[in-house]
This record gives C-alpha cells, sequence and structure tokens, in this order.
C-alpha cells in the first residue's frame, strides 16, 4: 500500500504538472480539490483518470459516480488496489 | 446597421438553407449513432456527411474543410449579385480546428482564392462561439466602413481528432443529445458550414441590430455556475430594448450538464424567463465553428415564417431555472415578434449574444448607430507593450521562476498560453499578483478586453494531442492537452488571471499586418464601454520558436 501511495504521487505529479508541489509535502491525505487541498480542477480529474488506465489499465467510464475515489491520494490507492484484487 | 443578403446552409440534412430548414421543420435528425469509427473504441452519436455527400462536395486541390465552405460560400454568393473580385469584400472565416496541423490561416487563403476574393481574409478562433464572434466582426468591420460586404463561413469537419478529444473531456453522448433535458448526458459533434453574406447598407430584410462579448474569468473549461459572462452578454445587448419583440431565444443548448444548466440561469437573471426558447444541437449535434452562424440563419428563417423551431431532444426540464422550452413547434406572430436573440458560450470562458430583426427599423430599437451618438468614440493607442522572442537568450521557465512565480497553472499550460502569461505578467503597468486591472477596480465599470492575434492557431498543441492518439496500442488522449487545441484559451488564462470580464477574441490572420489588427482593435471596440485592452500578436510554431509582442491600449 505504501508503495502503492508513494508511486500514485510520483505518476500525479508528473501528469499533472505540479512542479511547484515537493514531493515530501505531497500527503497522501490531503484533499486534491479545493483550496484547502492541493487546488486541482475539474480537468485534472480526468487527467488521472487516463493515469489510471494508463498506468493500472483501470477504466473508468463515469467519473462522476466516483467523487470519493478522488478525494486524496490514499483514497485512490485504496480504489486501485480493491479493482487489482477483484 | 448591417444586414443580411443571402444565406446558405450545407450540412448532412440538404446543402441549401431552403433544403436544411424543410429537413428541420419536417422534424429529421442528422445524428447517428457511430461504433468503432476512426479507430475509436467509445461508441458516439454525431452528425457526418455520407460518402456519397463527400464526394458530391469534393472539389479537387481542396482539403474537405476548404471544399464545404466554398460550395456554401458560392451557393450564398450566387443569390447576389457581388462583383467578387471588388476590394470591398472581405472573408470572415470561422472554425475551431479547420485542418488539423495545418493553420487555419492557410485554409482562409485557399478558399478566398477560390471565390475570386482579393482582400487578405480573416479567421476567427474563439472556440465555440466563432460563429457569432464572426458576425460580430463583419458588424464592426462593416459599420466602420473598412468594406461593404462580409462573407461569413463558419466550417468544420469532425474527425478522430476532435471526437476523442471531447470524449477525453468527457462531454460526448452516445445517442442523439437531449439539450436541456434531465436526462442529458452530453453533447454529439456535427459537420457543417454556413454563410452569411452581410452588407453595410440596410438592404437586406434580416438585421443584425447589436452584440455583445463577455468573459466568465471564471476557469479554461468549465463556465461560471451562476452564468456570469453570459448575463453579461445579453444585458449589454438587450439594455433599452423592448424584449417583448422577441420572437425566441436561440440558446447554445449543447446537452452538456453544465452548459444547458447555466444558461438557464443567465436567461432567468437576464429576466427572459417567459421567452421561448430554440435548441437545434438535436439536429445537427454542435458544429463548432459553423453552429453559431447554421442557428443563427435557421432561427431567421423559422421567425420568416411565426414559427419557434421544437428543441428536438427535449422531453423535461431537467435545468434549476424556469424557461420556456418545447418539443413541439410554437406560433408566435410575425407581425409583433420580429426579433430574436442568439445566445453561445464556449471554452476559454467565451459569452456572446446578438440581437437580430427583421424588416423595417420602425419599432423602436436600438441600434448600434444610436449607441455609438452617445459614446467617446477615441481610437486607441499603445501605453505599454512588451515583446518576447524565442530568441531572447531566457525561456520562458526561466522569466516565470525568476520574476513571477507562485502561479502553479503556469506549469500546466502549453506553450501560447505561458507565452501569453508571461509577457502580460512582465507587462508594465500591469500587477504583478494577477489583481484586476486598475480600470476594473476604479469602479467605472467597463472591464478589459482582450485582443489576440495569430499565425499559427495551436499548432504546438495540436501535434502534442496528434502523439497522444497516433498509436493504437498507446492511445491515452489527454484531456489537458487537448483543452489547449483551442488557441482562445490563452486568452482565457489573461481573463482569468486579471480578471477580464470584457470581450476575449482569437483572430488568425496571414501573416503578423499590424495596420489590419489596428483596424479590427478599433472598429471591434468602437461601440465599447471597455476601458483598457489588452492586445497584439502571440505565435509560437514550436517550444523552442515562438514570437510575441503585446501592448496595453488606452482611447485617445
Amino acid at each position: 500500500m505504501e508503495q502503492l501511495i508513494n508511486d500514485l504521487k510520483v505518476q500525479i505529479k508528473e501528469a499533472l504538472h505540479l512542479e511547484e508541489l515537493q514531493l515530501e509535502d505531497f500527503d497522501e491525505n490531503t484533499p486534491l480539490f479545493g483550496e484547502d487541498g492541493i487546488g486541482l480542477d475539474s480537468i485534472d480529474i480526468l487527467e488521472i483518470v487516463v493515469l489510471l488506465e494508463k498506468e493500472y489499465g483501470i477504466r473508468m467510464s463515469n467519473p462522476k459516480e466516483g467523487k470519493a475515489i478522488f478525494h486524496s491520494v490514499r483514497t485512490i490507492a485504496e480504489y486501485v488496489q480493491k479493482v487489482k484484487s477483484e | 446597421m448591417v444586414s443580411v443578403l443571402s444565406t446558405n446552409i450545407t450540412s448532412p440534412l440538404g446543402f441549401t438553407t431552403e433544403q436544411n430548414y424543410q429537413a428541420v421543420l419536417s422534424g429529421r435528425s442528422a445524428l447517428k449513432c457511430y461504433e468503432g469509427l476512426w479507430g475509436l473504441q467509445e461508441p458516439f452519436a454525431a452528425s457526418l456527411f455520407s460518402e456519397e455527400q463527400n464526394a458530391a462536395l469534393a472539389i479537387s486541390g481542396y482539403t474537405r474543410l476548404e471544399s464545404l465552405a466554398i460550395r456554401s460560400a458560392q451557393e450564398a454568393l450566387s443569390h447576389t449579385e457581388l462583383d467578387v473580385a471588388s476590394e470591398r469584400i472581405v472573408l470572415i472565416l470561422s472554425t475551431t480546428k479547420a485542418d488539423i496541423g495545418r493553420s487555419p490561416s492557410e485554409a482562409a487563403g485557399a478558399i478566398a482564392k477560390a471565390l475570386g476574393l482579393t482582400r487578405e481574409p480573416i479567421v476567427v478562433c474563439n472556440a465555440c462561439v466563432s460563429g457569432v464572434s464572426a458576425q460580430l466582426l463583419a458588424d464592426s468591420l462593416l459599420s466602420a466602413g473598412l468594406y461593404d460586404y462580409a462573407i461569413v463561413v463558419g466550417a468544420e469537419v469532425q474527425s478522430r481528432f476532435i471526437v476523442s478529444g471531447f470524449q477525453s473531456l468527457k462531454a460526448v453522448s452516445d445517442a442523439p443529445c437531449r439539450p436541456f433535458d434531465i436526462e442529458r448526458n452530453g453533447l454529439n459533434l456535427g459537420e457543417a458550414a454556413a454563410t452569411i453574406v452581410f452588407s453595410r447598407n440596410g438592404d437586406g430584410v434580416w438585421h443584425l441590430v447589436d452584440g455583445a462579448a463577455r468573459n466568465d474569468a471564471y476557469h479554461i473549461v468549465s463556465p461560471s455556475p451562476v452564468g456570469d459572462g453570459l448575463t453579461a452578454a445579453i444585458e449589454a445587448v438587450m439594455q433599452g430594448q423592448d424584449k417583448t419583440r422577441l420572437a425566441t431565444v436561440c440558446v447554445h443548448g449543447t446537452a452538456t450538464l453544465y452548459n444547458d444548466q447555466m444558461e438557464s440561469k443567465a436567461i432567468q437573471r437576464a429576466g427572459l424567463s417567459d421567452v421561448p426558447l430554440s435548441a437545434l444541437k438535436g439536429y445537427y449535434g454542435h458544429t463548432m465553428g459553423a453552429a453559431g452562424v447554421l442557428e443563427t440563419i435557421l432561427t431567421m428563417r423559422a421567425t420568416d415564417d411565426g414559427i419557434v423551431l421544437p428543441s428536438k431532444g427535449f422531453t423535461e426540464l431537467g435545468v434549476s431555472e424556469k424557461v420556456c422550452i418545447g418539443k413541439t413547434q410554437q406560433p408566435v406572430s410575425v407581425g409583433e415578434k420580429r426579433c430574436f436573440l442568439k445566445l453561445i458560450s464556449g471554452f476559454g470562458g467565451c459569452n456572446v449574444a446578438a440581437l437580430y430583426a427583421r424588416g423595417t427599423m420602425d419599432y423602436g430599437l436600438r441600434t448600434m448607430d444610436d449607441r455609438l451618438r452617445t459614446m467617446d468614440c477615441g481610437l486607441w493607442t499603445k501605453t505599454h507593450t512588451v515583446r518576447l522572442s524565442s530568441g531572447d537568450g531566457k525561456s520562458l521557465n526561466e522569466i516565470y521562476r525568476e520574476q513571477i512565480g507562485n502561479y502553479p497553472k503556469f506549469h500546466k499550460m502549453d506553450i501560447l498560453s505561458r507565452l501569453a502569461f508571461v509577457a502580460t505578467e512582465t507587462l508594465s503597468p500591469l500587477p504583478r499578483n494577477g489583481e484586476s486591472l486598475p480600470s476594473i477596480t476604479g469602479g467605472d465599470g467597463g472591464g478589459s478586453a482582450i485582443i489576440l492575434f495569430n499565425h499559427s492557431s495551436s499548432i504546438v498543441s495540436d501535434r502534442q494531442y496528434l502523439s497522444t492518439i497516433s498509436d493504437a496500442d498507446n492511445f491515452f488522449p489527454s484531456p489537458s492537452v487537448f483543452v489547449y487545441t483551442l488557441p482562445n484559451i490563452a486568452a482565457g488564462e489573461i481573463a482569468i488571471r486579471h480578471h477580464c470580464t470584457d470581450e476575449t477574441s482569437f483572430y488568425i490572420l496571414q501573416e503578423k499586418n499590424e495596420t489590419l489588427m489596428q483596424q479590427i482593435l478599433d472598429a471591434s471596440l468602437r461601440a465599447s464601454n471597455v476601458q483598457s485592452v489588452i492586445s497584439g500578436w502571440i505565435d509560437a510554431e514550436s517550444e523552442t520558436s515562438y514570437e510575441c509582442e503585446l501592448s496595453t491600449y488606452e482611447k485617445e
């Protein structure tokens, strides 16, 4: 799980061009969206959807249903692990 | 006031305005479901020309887009007696993507030449609003006396590029779209060309009375949830006008969740809840650069007959505000209801409203000429200028790091937007911390406008997006790259940064023609309250070959 979380942090930082976010400051529990969090937007969600397909082979047809999944890096990791174990 | 001399619609439903109008009246739709087309895995519904139609439209030596535009313009011109070789005629091409991988200015040049025109054509590239923007530009250029006639052609052809891009944004429905409906789940893309020939004189039956463009300054893709820009555009156009004269409001109605909801907000806020709406995407899908022209023509034709066209695909209202929309044809009084409003919104935060009127102007409409009489109509002069080019020795990233910083979105932008961003941030006297321009905070209203020009459109992002879809085994279309394949996003980024809420426009020219750029700037902001303008040339042929010269302008 920890390895998956770290991989996701690196992949999200790269795919979303979060160049000013240091990996050591990238907490897996911080909300990804909203002003109190990392501040990602709707296009960023869609880019994470592409990332999950590209890196983990997970296809999400309706990302709106999975809003809870994109709460934080940890919730994404839990989702990836759940899908992979099914 | 400019008037309409002639029109044409060339679509899968027919090759003339009348054929299209009759097809729509009989309830026909060009939308069909496709599976596996262009190697796309996800199914989609779209309005596409058939093989036979493409063969009939093709002109040897021209691309599919050029052929389509030439056919449409020629058919419209055949009903006029214009001398096409006259220096008093301009071609304005409205398109969002033209031919992928090639500047739309090349298509415009080829179309103008094929039509026998002699003046340099202008391409309007303001994402989805382009078709109405192009008509407002025609109005401005003709009203300023620069030309006597404008041929406005909106044209778009569909491809793997565009459909995969909108699919990556999860915006495409696999079934015929349902504007304003509770079950709507996305748009359909369509291909078409549509032409309006405008005359400087009021000799046509239909007149373009007034129009306004306003930016949300909210997000590059999502519309303002409360419809700020669209409300402002409608209010600017309808101020002092008699709304009981409106036969209909022809909405954008893309059938995406966000667009239709936003439009309902703006219609309510502007006090137009009781005016019948018509949403026409259920017949043609979203024909992008053609949509604003095509839908204007159909609405003129229907209003001639005293009809509000049914909104095909609509059944049950699915927006939060009260609007008057129907799935069946509604009659209106031809004598009383002689005006209509066209609304359109698009990526980059753009919103445009335009008011059209039929017949003699004897019923108290306020025209642009009336507005001009009450205004300070000085020309615009440069106050400050910044030049950036790839030969400067410092990269945009270096300038950002050394002089700007603290705007993480910078790293997400494409080359064109980064160029616009760095230029405006270093453009004295603009504040560097993203505050509003002084004229807005000064409280006298009017906002700020952004008018940008280039030659290469968004060619760098086009190539980058193509690389994400070119390999069938490595097919991962990137939504964030696709968004930047619209060059006007650069204007949208500056609008967000500096809260510029007036007009934002992007024009593509044959070359950097400073005389023409100044004429467009002066003409399009002649009847505007805008206090300050950022305008100039911004072109990137590659990540390492770019040129930008932006200025702030004030009225003389």
